[in-house]
């Protein structure tokens, strides 16, 4: 399918500052200030600790498919957010906003997913709902 | 002639002076050698029956539960960035030096925690996942949802392992003592590479770390203050204060750091990882 990449500035969220922590790795090589819509087919999803990723195919507007891979966070904190392992699958048309890689590799971190059934999807902060106080 | 009564009570006090008060007066739990037998006395294991039942103070307070690093000030709570004065050696400076030039060109320097090396202390307490801790009266055992990193604290008396013996670790060796409402706790034998304060600022062996515990905020708020010195990497203590907050509604699931997984991910794959 045709597909069509929008980045726009989305400036620097605080929250993303978690990410380098609740993910197992460096997020330095994450464009924090960036934010790239693609609209494709998921390729595959796999729901495991200690991330999740979609691995999504993106056709640009000459014809060229390529993979994104898309890495999200814990299934934990996705499940807060409203994921099942479930909720898409290979074949599925989906939009997923996300921060992309600075060194340009189709790809970044998960912000959020448009659903073929039109619901928005994100994922929970790491922070619990309810510390003691 | 005795009487059995006087028998009876003779054999109890032997028994007791013979078993049970040395196993109470001694520091280090041991096991006592069987009859007949060369071998030292070894040392009870934290778990053993005779070791959790031997007499102690009621402890101030009980870590059991499940913590979160405190991030409602700040988002960054969990990073052991050094603040005032502070000098690195020489040799951590060219790590810290290449990590700053790396981070500048968008670049990861040296992410070994993202090649499935293990944080270890102290990073490994502030990672933005929970922690169960499960108190008992000769250990504390602290397992993080970060890669399941299991820290052991042992409470029983015992010292620090020969040094020619211990196999150093991530998360080194920590023995706990309590003075008054604060459990203090030694912990040391680290390993020598792949370990990092944060990222730029290396641990090698000689890192020794003190962590002064307590719970405040009615239990609910776990606070540690601690003290590292590393004379391989920086000058002088440390010195740091975290603080955690007991959460109710979480638990902590398997987690490990698998190949197949891991290689999947562009963020640890990437041409732009300085290695």
């Amino acid at each position: 399918m045709k597909t069509s990449v929008v980045i726009g500035y989305a400036g620097l969220i605080l929250t993303l500052a978690t990410v380098p922590a609740r993910a197992h790795h460096s997020a330095a090589g994450i464009d924090q200030t960036k934010q790239v819509t693609v609209v494709g087919t998921v390729k595959e999803f796999k729901w495991a600790n200690p991330h999740s990723w979609i691995d999504l195919d993106v056709t640009d507007d000459k014809g060229e498919t390529k993979v994104w891979s898309i890495e999200m966070t814990a299934p934990a904190y996705l499940a807060r957010a409203g994921w099942k392992s479930t909720t898409i699958k290979p074949g599925d048309k989906v939009t997923v906003k996300v921060r992309p890689f600075r060194n340009g590799d189709p790809g970044g971190l998960f912000v959020d997913i448009t659903l073929p059934d039109g619901r928005v999807l994100g994922q929970a902060p790491a922070a619990p709902r309810t510390p003691s106080q | 002639m005795k009487t059995p009564g006087r028998v009876i009570a003779f054999a109890c006090m032997l028994a007791f002076v013979l078993g049970a008060a040395p196993a109470m007066l001694a520091q280090e739990p041991v096991r006592p050698p069987q009859p007949g037998s060369s071998e030292p006395p070894a040392p009870l294991g934290a778990l053993a029956k005779a070791n959790l039942a031997k007499p102690r103070p009621k402890p101030p307070f009980d870590l059991t539960g499940t913590w979160f690093i405190d991030q409602r000030n700040s988002q960054n709570t969990w990073r052991f960035n050094p603040t005032g004065p502070f000098k690195l050696t020489p040799a951590a400076q060219v790590h810290y030096d290449a990590a700053k030039q790396a981070r500048a060109e968008g670049k990861v320097y040296r992410d070994d925690i993202g090649q499935c090396w293990p944080a270890g202390l102290p990073i490994i307490m502030t990672r933005v996942w929970p922690i169960a801790m499960i108190q008992q009266p000769t250990a504390i055992y602290m397992i993080s949802g970060f890669m399941n990193s299991l820290r052991t604290i042992f409470l029983d008396g015992r010292p620090h392992s020969d040094p020619d013996i211990v196999v150093a670790s991530f998360n080194g060796e920590s023995i706990g003592t309590w003075e008054g409402e604060t459990l203090v706790v030694d912990t040391k034998y680290f390993v020598n590479d792949h370990h990092w304060i944060d990222s730029g600022i290396p641990a090698s062996d000689q890192l020794h770390i003190v962590e002064r515990i307590k719970l405040v905020n009615n239990g609910n708020t776990l606070e540690i203050e601690y003290t590292m010195t590393d004379p391989k990497s920086w000058e002088g203590d440390w010195k740091v204060t975290k603080r955690w907050t007991r959460v109710e509604d979480t638990d902590i699931a398997e987690v490990s750091c698998l190949p197949d997984l891991n290689q999947h991910m562009p963020s640890t794959q990437s041409k732009d990882n300085v290695r």
